[in-house]
């Protein structure tokens, strides 16, 4: 039960785009199109899952003065591997969003999660709280996508949803909607937990 | 051992594997990246030129006519050894970043096929000279890069008067006409005056 209260903590209760909102920069970039908000999730939980658990695994031996460089180190190695993953096998879409997958370095998610979660618990409960933190930021980013590019262009990854005669409303796949997008998602999550707690008083 | 040499030697030995391990995943996916460039040019090539060509790069260089346009690259077309047109890669200035692409020049002065393979132009606007499902002529289907196929070099290529504009994009509109259009003379230029008859 603890255990999983890891993985649902950054689900929802800490959900890092939502509740803490940090890095929302790549957010509000990547989520015009379902396949740049897959290729997005994916290339953020390899970076975050795999350096929590270097991190965690390592955490005895890094002298605490070093440990922001390390962190910087371990993630960028696993940016970097990401980085070449996606131009190898998903090059139409690294082509779209190459800038925000190598931005993931300097993702304050990433670094915030190494240095308040993973450099100050074991491996299995870093990497649990990764897939968590993972999970909670590809669903936010993807529901995200999934409202921009049906109202935007027609379709969701690519496949046409709406009838030919619809017009899309372009503002959708422009930045702006990112903002509009999130904010109604923040105002919604915020909104269903305050009534939780009405109820139960 | 004082604190400073071993904090360095810690994190020299942490960087040494991060390299190492970079090495490592670099050499297993430099070749897939390289054999995806190639496969890409040949599609690209055979889309400007599609049918039973042969491509060979060009050796030479050519001027470009128009200052903001750049050439990159040069092919010529041949078929049974004899040159039948050239394909320019062309670095026209976009509205947000250059636009490169491809342009294939027919011998005969007219153009056979443009390709785009670099832009950043506005989603829904500029984008949309990309975009294989968005027709500025809806009666014929015809795209906006598929306007210029056929186009006589000597036209003006000015958006508007006879090139169709991209709705909402002038600026994407302009800068890959005067891309087509510098390509197109400068290829054919070349092919009437230095390859002969």
């Amino acid at each position: 039960m603890k255990k999983l209260k890891i993985i649902w903590n950054g689900i929802v209760p800490s959900n890092p785009v939502l509740i803490l909102a940090i890095g929302l920069c790549s957010v509000v970039a990547v989520t015009n199109f379902v396949k740049n908000a897959l290729l997005m999730s994916f290339a953020f939980s390899f970076v975050l899952i795999l350096s929590e658990v270097i991190v965690s695994s390592i955490r005895k031996w890094i002298p605490d003065e070093i440990r922001v460089p390390i962190f910087v180190v371990v993630i960028a190695t696993f940016t970097t591997i990401a980085a070449l993953l996606s131009h190898a096998y998903f090059p139409a879409v690294y082509d779209a969003i190459k800038l925000y997958i190598l931005l993931v370095v300097v993702n304050c998610i990433i670094i915030g999660r190494a240095e308040a979660f993973a450099y100050k618990n074991g491996i299995f409960d870093s990497l649990l709280d990764g897939v968590g933190m993972s999970i909670g930021y590809s669903w936010v980013i993807i529901a995200i996508a999934v409202v921009r590019e049906l109202f935007g262009n027609g379709t969701i990854a690519g496949l046409r949803i709406m009838p030919q005669s619809f017009q899309p409303a372009l503002v959708m796949i422009l930045p702006p909607a990112g903002f509009l997008v999130l904010g109604v998602l923040v105002g919604w999550l915020e909104w269903s937990i305050k009534r939780k707690e009405a109820n139960k008083k | 051992m004082n604190k400073i040499t071993k904090l360095t030697i810690v994190l020299g030995i942490v960087s040494a594997i991060a390299g190492g391990v970079l090495a490592g995943v670099y050499q297993i996916t430099a070749p897939v990246i390289q054999a995806q460039n190639i496969k890409e040019l040949h599609e690209g090539l055979s889309e400007v030129f599609p049918g039973n060509y042969k491509f060979e790069e060009f050796k030479g260089t050519l001027k470009s006519p128009d200052p903001a346009v750049t050439f990159g690259k040069i092919y010529l077309v041949k078929k049974n050894g004899k040159l039948v047109g050239m394909i320019v890669d062309v670095t026209t200035p976009g509205d947000q970043a250059p636009i490169e692409m491809l342009v294939g020049v027919n011998r005969n002065g007219t153009i056979n096929g443009v390709k785009i393979l670099k832009s950043l132009e506005t989603p829904g606007l500029g984008a949309n000279a990309n975009n294989p499902h968005y027709y500025v002529n809806k009666k014929k289907k015809i795209t906006f890069l598929g306007q210029f196929k056929g186009k006589k070099i000597t036209d003006p290529f000015i958006p508007k008067k006879d090139v169709i504009a991209l709705t909402g994009a002038t600026i994407t509109s302009t800068a890959v006409s005067k891309g087509v259009k510098a390509a197109g003379v400068a290829a054919y230029n070349y092919m009437t005056k230095e390859a002969g008859s």
